[in-house]
């Protein structure tokens, strides 16, 4: 039976005075579910803008995640997870798109979480955003969340960690970003998540970083922009966030296609500079 | 060591230009449908449209030509950087073209050209523009001081140019659709002419009822349905209006010609309203059309510009077609008579109904075309059939490509025929083809 999510930043203040259970917990078993969705062209024109993605009359590839933000937030903050909303690390994201969803479709967006599995740092949990247009069978949409909650516990062995996939090699395309100051301000207004490692300094380093983020969705869907135009209706992104990216900050995107034999399509990549710190890596594949 | 022998020189013919396909956005008023859309992201749209129904993804055309009237400063290669998100091959080149509301008709010319010289096999003209997201400028005083301010190279002179700064000069300057060396609006330029014409204000509006029902009735029997592709949820032209009666256009007040001792005739209905929209059509050689299986809709036969001295001389600001059209005729041997469609881009009815008198009076056509007796009479049954600019409404740039694609579907619908399309433009220019099928 699925619920109606409460606005966000009462979410956010909610999870700050809830306490959390400690010890072993069951995944939840509730699903959230928002009927009747609507894209509001304007808030996808400034995110479009924002990435990088020319304003069409289908969604861009991550954009169906921020229409599912709201509810996971909601899940993770009216479940027993053991941990709480701020501190959680957005460690890796897929998006599925079987279909491309157009802009003026009305939709159904579910939220649930999949799989609860210790990690070397603490737990990690995975939240699947469905997203379908009213009246449509399957989902055209998936999206996985991989959350790390650091120095949680969960019983059982850690898993052994996925490979990353492989980076763009020496040959690939480059690209610079000057990625402003003001990213994570901008991008935290159009996509609701108001965490505040993304908007300012000052609060950034209360939770221990030195200055503000950007959104690793942000930086995904910047990356995934670039291969606008050249994917196929039917595709996957997987995406690794590695290091955070510290604002301002000038960084080199990389991307290449991937040979026919291993599977098609791309892989990208952003680094620093001086390619000493690798931000984020994904792979592209056609479905 | 001797130079190699130069090839022997070659005439080579010159090719036929077929109009293959085209395709639009669904023009919207501004500030609605489209309010947050760009120039670009509209032209991406039309051209996406247009390779979609082609089956030309990943193609590689000899070049795509475009333009938009509105443009920012930062899409210096608005027409390349809209390539680059298309689903065309990224090595397509592309270029820009302005020429006011003649752009997207001019992007044709050009691109035929090339086609005809055997310099390309098969490419696409347009243009797009967007009212609603219209560039705004700094103050030209605050420019001037940010330019010093950025050649500065010591303290001093960069105090000097920081002392140019005027409170006045925060507020931007908005695009004005007035002409540069009148300082006219557009439309009261028209409204000139109307009056010098003695254009009808039942006239116009006769005109301005025909476009929307012919538009409407176009969009019924599904002869869009190739030519247009839905963009954001809008599936039709907004500003189509398919009940509208001649009682409603009648209640409309004056807008243009207020202050001319003629009564003023030009209202909101039989003018046409700022839009935002894109158009293109693809363009190639009879030869690629049949290796890419895509059937000729009609030829691009020929074309010609004009300009008028409205500055120096009073002529009519959008007249210039009325002095393209029978040079172009002429030198095809055509005659008014031989014409099955007429396109008249509709930027105000009056300026239809002035360009239609101008030809058909006998004293204008010889003093100021040179010609033997009057140009002759358009068959009204023949114009705009359609629909045209004050049904669909005018995003400046787009205009053409969509008479162009209009025009050749036309002429294919009906198994063949002869026409003439005639754009008025900006700065007293015009541009007129003829297309037969």
């Amino acid at each position: 039976m699925g619920t109606t999510p409460r606005p966000l930043a009462a979410n956010y203040l909610r999870s700050l005075v809830v306490p959390r259970p400690r010890g072993a917990v069951d995944l939840p078993r509730r699903r959230v579910e928002q009927h009747g969705v609507r894209v509001d062209p304007f808030r996808l024109a400034a995110w479009s803008r924002l990435c990088g993605y020319p304003l069409r009359s289908r969604l861009p590839l991550p954009y169906p995640h921020l229409l599912g933000f709201t509810a996971q937030v909601q899940l993770l903050v009216s479940e027993p997870f053991p941990f709480r909303l701020l501190g959680l690390v957005h460690v890796a994201q897929e998006f599925t798109q079987h279909r491309p969803l157009p802009v003026e479709a009305e939709l159904e967006v579910s939220v649930r979480a999949v799989a609860m599995a210790p990690h070397r740092r603490g737990a990690v949990v995975d939240l699947v955003t469905e997203v379908r247009a009213a009246g449509d069978g399957a989902p055209a949409w998936r999206g996985v969340s991989r959350y790390l909650a650091p120095g949680a516990r969960l019983p059982g062995a850690v898993p052994p960690a996925e490979a990353d996939p492989p980076a763009p090699g020496p040959g690939a395309a480059v690209g610079r970003w000057r990625v402003g100051a003001s990213t994570g301000r901008r991008y935290a207004e159009v996509s609701g998540d108001v965490n505040p490692i993304h908007l300012a300094a000052p609060a950034a380093r209360l939770l221990g970083f030195r200055r503000a983020l950007a959104h690793g969705l942000w930086t995904a869907s910047r990356s995934l922009a670039v291969l606008d135009g050249r994917l196929p209706d039917a595709v996957r992104a997987d995406v690794r966030f590695k290091a955070p990216l510290l604002l301002p900050a000038t960084v080199e995107h990389r991307h290449e296609r991937v040979p026919e034999r291993e599977g098609g399509g791309w892989r990208t990549a952003v680094r620093s500079r001086d390619g000493a710190r690798t931000h984020l890596l994904t792979r592209v594949t056609p479905l | 060591m001797t130079a190699p022998t130069p090839p022997p020189r070659t005439t080579r013919a010159v090719r036929p230009v077929a109009v293959v396909a085209g395709n639009r956005t669904p023009f919207a008023k501004a500030g609605g449908r489209y309010a947050q859309a760009s120039a670009k992201d509209l032209l991406v749209a039309a051209v996406d449209g247009l390779v979609a129904r082609t089956g030309l993804a990943g193609e590689r055309l000899g070049e795509v030509v475009a333009g938009a009237v509105l443009k920012h400063s930062r899409d210096l290669n608005l027409t390349r950087e809209a390539v680059l998100s298309t689903a065309l091959d990224p090595a397509t080149p592309a270029f820009d073209v302005s020429q006011a509301c003649a752009t997207g008709l001019e992007t044709a010319v050009l691109l035929a050209g090339k086609i005809a010289l055997g310099q390309v096999d098969a490419g696409i003209a347009g243009g797009a523009d967007s009212a609603s997201d219209a560039p705004i400028a700094v103050d030209e005083g605050l420019r001037r001081v940010l330019l010093a301010l950025n050649r500065a190279r010591t303290p001093g002179a960069r105090l000097k140019a920081l002392a140019g700064l005027r409170p006045g000069q925060v507020v931007p300057e908005l695009p004005r659709n007035a002409e540069a060396r009148t300082g006219l609006s557009m439309g009261e330029h028209a409204a000139r002419t109307a009056a010098h014409w003695g254009v009808s204000r039942q006239a116009q509006d006769e005109l301005a009822l025909a476009s929307h029902r012919n538009l409407a009735a176009a969009y019924e029997r599904g002869f869009f349905d190739d030519l247009v592709t839905p963009y954001l949820g809008l599936r039709r032209d907004g500003l189509l209006r398919p009940d509208t009666t001649p009682a409603k256009l009648a209640e409309l007040e004056p807008v243009f010609g207020r202050d001319l001792e003629a009564p003023a005739t030009m209202t909101a209905g039989n003018s046409t309203p700022l839009t935002d929209g894109a158009a293109a059509v693809l363009l190639a050689t009879d030869e690629w059309a049949a290796e890419h299986r895509l059937d000729v809709l009609a030829h691009l036969v020929d074309a010609q510009t004009a300009a008028v001295d409205h500055v120096h001389r009073g002529e009519g600001l959008l007249t210039a077609p009325v002095h393209a059209v029978p040079v172009l005729l002429q030198r095809n041997g055509w005659t008014l008579d031989d014409l099955d469609v007429v396109e008249v881009h509709e930027a105000f009815a009056s300026t239809v109904l002035a360009t239609l008198a101008a030809w058909e009076d006998e004293e204008f056509c010889r003093e100021r075309l040179g010609l033997d007796g009057p140009l002759g009479r358009v068959d009204r049954a023949k114009l705009n059939v359609a629909g045209s600019s004050l049904a669909t409404g005018h995003p400046f740039a787009a205009t053409g490509a969509r008479i162009l694609a209009t025009t050749a579907k036309l002429l294919a619908e009906r198994g063949g025929g002869r026409a003439l399309i005639s754009i008025c433009a900006a700065g007293g220019q015009g541009i007129a083809a003829l297309v037969e099928a």
